[in-house]
């Protein structure tokens, strides 16, 4: 007997962490909870939701998309009022279509359009990577040496390569050295610092290597350290990225070489989300395929003034 | 030395057992609407089908002592093949004989360098795991295949369910019922399940006692390969994507799931029906965990400690097996009070 | 200097292997012990280490009551063991494997001094004469005799500086060629007269009478006599180690005897293997041919070359003429060759596996239904015949070997050798750890098996053993089969002394 009350002890431990459930219960899904971005969108939804007196369940399943279609299964038979999507809803299909069959409405946030979804808000990510992309022409007056970091398995960070690709390729006189996709082998910080690392090695000559454009934050931080720790900060590097995490922020208000990135509006994109599903809720259906919500360029003089 | 506490034998043998069903029990008493529904067992099991194949497969590689660590990348780089190929106008037969070829070479691979060069088990597939996710990385250029390019009959498959009256059974939960038939046979009713048995109890004497080891462990492995390739096709069906890496999770998985079998034996041998109890415990705990709204990292620790738990209790009963002092003080003092 | 030892006994699961023995150890003196092999020397040796736990034990170190819990204790007394077991760490060098079980020098109480280390350790080696072995190699490297210097050499890290001790040495000699042990000699001797007492157990007759001022010799468990060197002879020591009492075993009971065959079914010619020098011999269908020989002689590598087990590197085997090329274990269980290994437990049996299940081992395919299924009937009825001829006591085919006397084990090998219906027979010490009733059931079996046609290889270090069932006995030396005797002019003394070469 003893093994069979040790488990029902631990069970019933964390059964009391279930609550009753009469409000609007919403399940908010994601592979890339460790994400800051991921982190700032689901805790903006918290807020907007803990206002509207809904009950949030948070699911993560740490990069395993195959558990997460389970896990959406999961949730729609056990009948939640509404799903919440972060991640490429074409990779998720069965767990869409178990929401729909169970009546389910999912919402995107920052995922992508998909027919199964209801609607999908996002920023729009073409203008965002246009407004780092300019930045960087502008700085380097339109010629130079120029290192990418991109990753094209996730469509909205894949948009934004192509689309910063496409002002470079336009500027006669601006060289892409490098598209370089960051290992997540140890997280894309330390991807980037080591293959920021190489390029340094292969490129000794100070002035080679003008700015290093990162389709978000992380590349950018990685391509900074491995910058600064090859003594090579003086060169004036232009670095950029996306998505104005906090320590890119941090980076940028000290002066380094970290000079600009974009802020997406998580908190707003979360708002925005949370009004939907509460005019969905009330019986208002939306045919719009995506809602943008826009995103600002942030540099030193932003983050000091 | 004072002896453990006595278990009575049934507890002992069927102690994972026990505690499965009182898993089971409470989450039903939890969640009595949603739980113990005939369409969320169905869930269950075409969630747990994947995972099932590549431990019910597994389970013959421990049963000779080894393990296969490179399951789970196998499962990946098999999709990121049968992808490919589609991608180069494959149909849907000629992918599935490839990929399952490729699981086949690569157990091979695995079987050689255990059995045939003498690496220990743990190092060779480890070394293979890399090689494999290097293999699914660099094929696929790190990008998932999804899309038009997937025939929908492919697709379609790992969605569908044969009727069955009422009930709706889907094709993966088949599929895997059929691994599981073919293992269990090959393992209790077989020369070969016995000859396996034999390495996994006492190598020296098995080969001393005319057993051809090195044929056998390369053969264990060939399946384990092929069980990892099933399993990648079954995934890559079932998301309609092949991502170089979504398999990687299977590996520990099944590898705690044939632990849990273990402890369900007398022996502490591998066996085909436990690990199945392995399994529905994992899916159980996932599913029932995810309906009482349980914080995901919550869940996993709760798995984990899970698994200690039935490990040490099921140890601590086993012959041979000691529990440490402090812990059988513990257990003895419980019991006079 | 003074180490008296009374009353020392020990029994191993019931079965006495030390029996009220006594022994006494004085400074400037090396005393010899003598035996076969299980007369309880090593046992004996294992109580004074404190490596095993005594069932009784009276020890005085000059005059004073002490015992021996654990090895430190024994450190403590001032005794120091050389064991018959090479306990060389491959990975260390010879530098550091000779303080494997002494202090190492310190730095600052944490770190290891390796100058310090050095310097000792080149003083050890010098101090036995040893100058060609490389402190800074690694003792994977190191030649068998080597590693049994260096393991020596350890024994006497800082012996100058401290008072005399007390050196306890199990067969040192056993692993030196003549050169080498005429190091060891003069090492014992500077011992010996710097007052330090010396007990040594040795197989080399010989050696006694250079080395030691008096012998004492056990047999079954007991010390039967202790005399000086000068009063006794190599035929004295031999006759006492035998004994006169030694055929009252069951071997001697008579079972009707077939014949052998006129050709031969067994011809080995020049066989050598990395574990065996040389053996050539015949064996005829229905014979029973005994292999004597001391420990280490290389009589289960004989077997071991036999099986197929260790790669055979010279030599050819043929049996009923026709040639074994290298073969598998599997393939020698095919041929018809049964094989009972030395080590039952860890090289014969699955413990944790069913009494019908160790039985149909080697012979499952025997037992094959359509699609490679298994006929667990069969498997079931034949085993229950074969429990029934071999007079197994088990609770029934089901019971896990694990749970099974020693005796009983061994009449499931037997068991699964009679299934083979085998030409040829290897038993490796079928009767050892085996209690007298059960011994009776296999010397049965044996003499069967050899009725039925097969040819049987007995290895055994029970001399009366070998006499009663054997008529032709091989007698193995340093790995090699150096001669061949009929038993019927044989008695063991005269064996033993042929095991021991040279020496009477």
């Amino acid at each position: 007997m003893r093994k069979f009350s040790l488990f029902l002890v631990l069970l019933l431990a964390i059964g009391g962490a279930a609550l009753a459930q009469d409000a609007p219960s919403i399940a908010v899904m994601t592979p890339f909870l460790a994400q800051p971005g991921t982190q700032l969108m689901v805790e903006g939804f918290e807020a907007a939701a803990a206002d509207k007196g809904w009950q949030v369940n948070v699911i993560d399943t740490s990069e395993d998309i195959a558990a997460l279609v389970s896990r959406m299964e999961d949730v729609a038979l056990q009948g939640v009022d509404a799903i919440v999507i972060n991640v490429d809803p074409t990779q998720i299909e069965p767990g869409l279509q178990a929401a729909a069959d169970a009546g389910i409405p999912v919402f995107g946030l920052d995922s992508g359009a998909h027919p199964l979804l209801a609607t999908n808000v996002t920023s729009n990510g073409y203008t965002m990577a246009a407004e780092t992309a300019t930045y960087v022409v502008d700085r380097l007056n339109g010629a130079g040496n120029v290192v990418m970091f991109i990753f094209e398995p996730y469509p909205p960070v894949q948009k934004r390569g192509a689309i910063a690709q496409a002002i470079f390729d336009n500027t006669p006189d601006i060289h892409i050295m490098d598209a370089i996709t960051p290992s997540f082998d140890n997280g894309p910080l330390e991807g980037a610092r080591n293959a920021m690392e190489a390029v340094l090695l292969a490129h000794p000559e100070a002035g080679s290597i003008s700015a290093v454009w990162a389709a978000w934050d992380d590349p950018a931080l990685g391509a900074l350290q491995a910058i600064e720790d090859a003594g090579r900060a003086d060169e004036g590097i232009v670095i950029v990225g996306i998505d104005a995490t906090n320590q890119a922020r941090d980076a940028i208000a000290r002066g380094s070489n970290f000079e600009a990135t974009v802020a997406q509006d998580f908190s707003g994109m979360a708002a925005r989300v949370a009004d939907l599903v509460e005019a969905r809720l009330g019986g208002m259906m939306s045919a719009q395929v995506n809602h943008y919500v826009p995103a600002r360029l942030v540099t030193q003089a932003d983050l000091v003034g | 030395m004072p002896q453990l506490p006595h278990m009575p034998a049934f507890l002992r043998r069927y102690g994972t057992l026990i505690g499965f069903l009182a898993i089971v029990l409470f989450f039903w008493t939890q969640r009595p609407q949603t739980f113990m529904t005939l369409p969320n067992w169905v869930n269950i099991t075409r969630q747990m089908s994947i995972l099932g194949v590549v431990a019910f497969t597994m389970t013959i590689v421990m049963v000779t002592g080894d393990f296969d660590l490179s399951v789970g990348a196998m499962a990946s780089l098999v999709g990121i093949v049968a992808g490919s190929a589609f991608q180069s106008g494959a149909g849907v037969g000629e992918a599935v004989a490839l990929a399952l070829l490729v699981g086949l070479a690569g157990g091979a691979l695995n079987g050689l360098l255990v059995a045939g060069v003498g690496i220990s088990a743990f190092v060779a597939t480890l070394g293979t795991l890399t090689v494999f996710r290097g293999l699914a990385l660099y094929t696929s250029g790190g990008a998932s295949i999804y899309g038009r390019v997937i025939p929908a009959e492919f697709s379609s498959f790992g969605r569908g369910a044969i009727q069955l009256g009422e009930l709706r059974i889907p094709n993966l939960t088949l599929l895997a019922a059929l691994v599981l038939a073919l293992v269990f046979v090959i393992l209790r009713f077989t020369i070969v399940g016995r000859r396996l048995y034999a390495i996994g109890g006492n190598r020296e004497a098995a080969r001393f006692g005319g057993i051809r080891i090195a044929r056998l462990r390369m053969l264990s492995f060939v399946i384990s390969g092929l069980g990892a390739a099933v399993a990648g096709l079954m995934l890559f069906s079932r998301l309609s994507t092949a991502h170089p890496t979504q398999g990687e999770g299977l590996m520990l998985q099944a590898i705690a799931a044939v632990f849990l079998g273990m402890t369900m034996n007398e022996e502490a041998q591998p066996n085909v029906l436990g690990t199945l109890v392995g399994v529905l415990i994992l899916g159980v705990l996932a599913n029932g965990l995810t309906q009482m709204q349980i914080d995901t990292y919550i869940q996993q620790i709760l798995t984990g400690l899970i698994i200690i738990l039935a490990v040490t209790l099921s140890s601590l009963s086993q012959r041979g097996l000691r529990a440490p002092e402090w812990l059988r003080r513990l257990l003895s003092e419980r019991r006079t009070t | 200097m003074h180490l008296k030892i009374r009353r020392a006994s020990k029994a191993y699961a019931g079965v006495p292997a030390l029996i009220d023995a006594a022994l006494d150890l004085y400074g400037g003196e090396v005393l010899g012990l003598v035996g076969e092999n299980g007369a309880g020397k090593s046992t004996l040796i294992k109580l004074l280490a404190g490596l095993e736990a005594p069932d009784s034990l009276e020890a005085r170190l000059n005059g004073a009551r002490v015992t021996i819990p654990d090895s430190a204790a024994a450190r403590r007394l001032g005794l120091r063991f050389i064991h018959q077991e090479l306990a060389i760490v491959p990975a260390l060098t010879v530098a550091e494997n000779l303080f494997l079980n002494n202090p190492l020098p310190r730095l600052g109480g944490v770190f290891v001094n390796r100058a310090a280390l050095y310097t000792l350790a080149d003083e050890a080696l010098r101090r036995l004469g040893i100058e060609h072995i490389d402190l800074r190699q690694r003792a994977a490297l190191l030649s068998p005799g080597d590693a049994m210097l260096v393991k020596i050499a350890s024994a006497f890290i800082g012996a100058d500086e401290q008072q005399p001790l007390i050196y306890i040495m199990d067969e040192p000699s056993a692993a030196l060629n003549q050169a080498e042990a005429e190091l060891l000699y003069a090492v014992i001797e500077r011992l010996r007269a710097r007052g330090c007492a010396l007990l040594v157990v040795t197989h080399r007759l010989h050696e006694l009478f250079r080395i030691a001022q008096r012998v004492t010799v056990m047999r079954d468990g007991r010390v039967v006599t202790t005399q000086k060197i000068t009063e006794t002879s190599a035929e004295a020591l031999i006759q006492a180690m035998t004994g006169a009492n030694a055929s009252q075993l069951p071997a001697t009971e008579q079972v009707k005897t077939v014949p052998p065959a006129e050709r031969p079914l067994l011809r080995v010619r020049g066989l050598r293997t990395d574990a065996l020098v040389s053996a050539s011999f015949e064996l005829r269908a229905g014979e029973i041919v005994g292999v004597a020989g001391l420990a280490g002689a290389g009589r289960s590598q004989l077997l071991g070359a036999l099986m197929g087990i260790d790669k055979r590197r010279a030599g050819g085997i043929e049996l009923a003429s026709e040639a074994l090329q290298n073969p598998a274990p599997a393939d020698c269980w095919a041929r018809g060759i049964a094989y009972l290994p030395e080590e039952r437990r860890s090289q014969g049996l699955l413990l944790g596996g069913r009494v019908s299940h160790n039985m149909t081992l080697p012979h499952l395919s025997r037992f094959r239904r359509w699609l490679a299924m298994m006929d667990r009937r069969a498997e079931d009825r034949r085993s229950q015949q074969l429990s029934h001829s071999v007079q197994l006591r088990a609770t029934g085919i089901q019971q896990r070997l694990r749970e099974l006397s020693g005796g009983n084990q061994q009449k499931v090998m037997f068991a699964r050798a009679i299934l083979a219906k085998p030409r040829l027979v290897l038993l490796d010490e079928p009767t050892r750890g085996v209690d007298v009733g059960a011994k009776r059931d296999i010397y049965r079996l044996i003499r069967e098996l050899a009725a039925d046609g097969a040819g049987i290889l007995l290895v055994s270090s029970e001399l009366d053993e070998l006499l009663a069932l054997c008529g032709r006995i091989l007698i193995m030396r340093e790995r090699r089969l150096v001669d061949e005797v009929p038993t019927a002019d044989l008695d063991e003394r005269a064996l033993l002394s042929l095991m021991f070469a040279g020496a009477a």
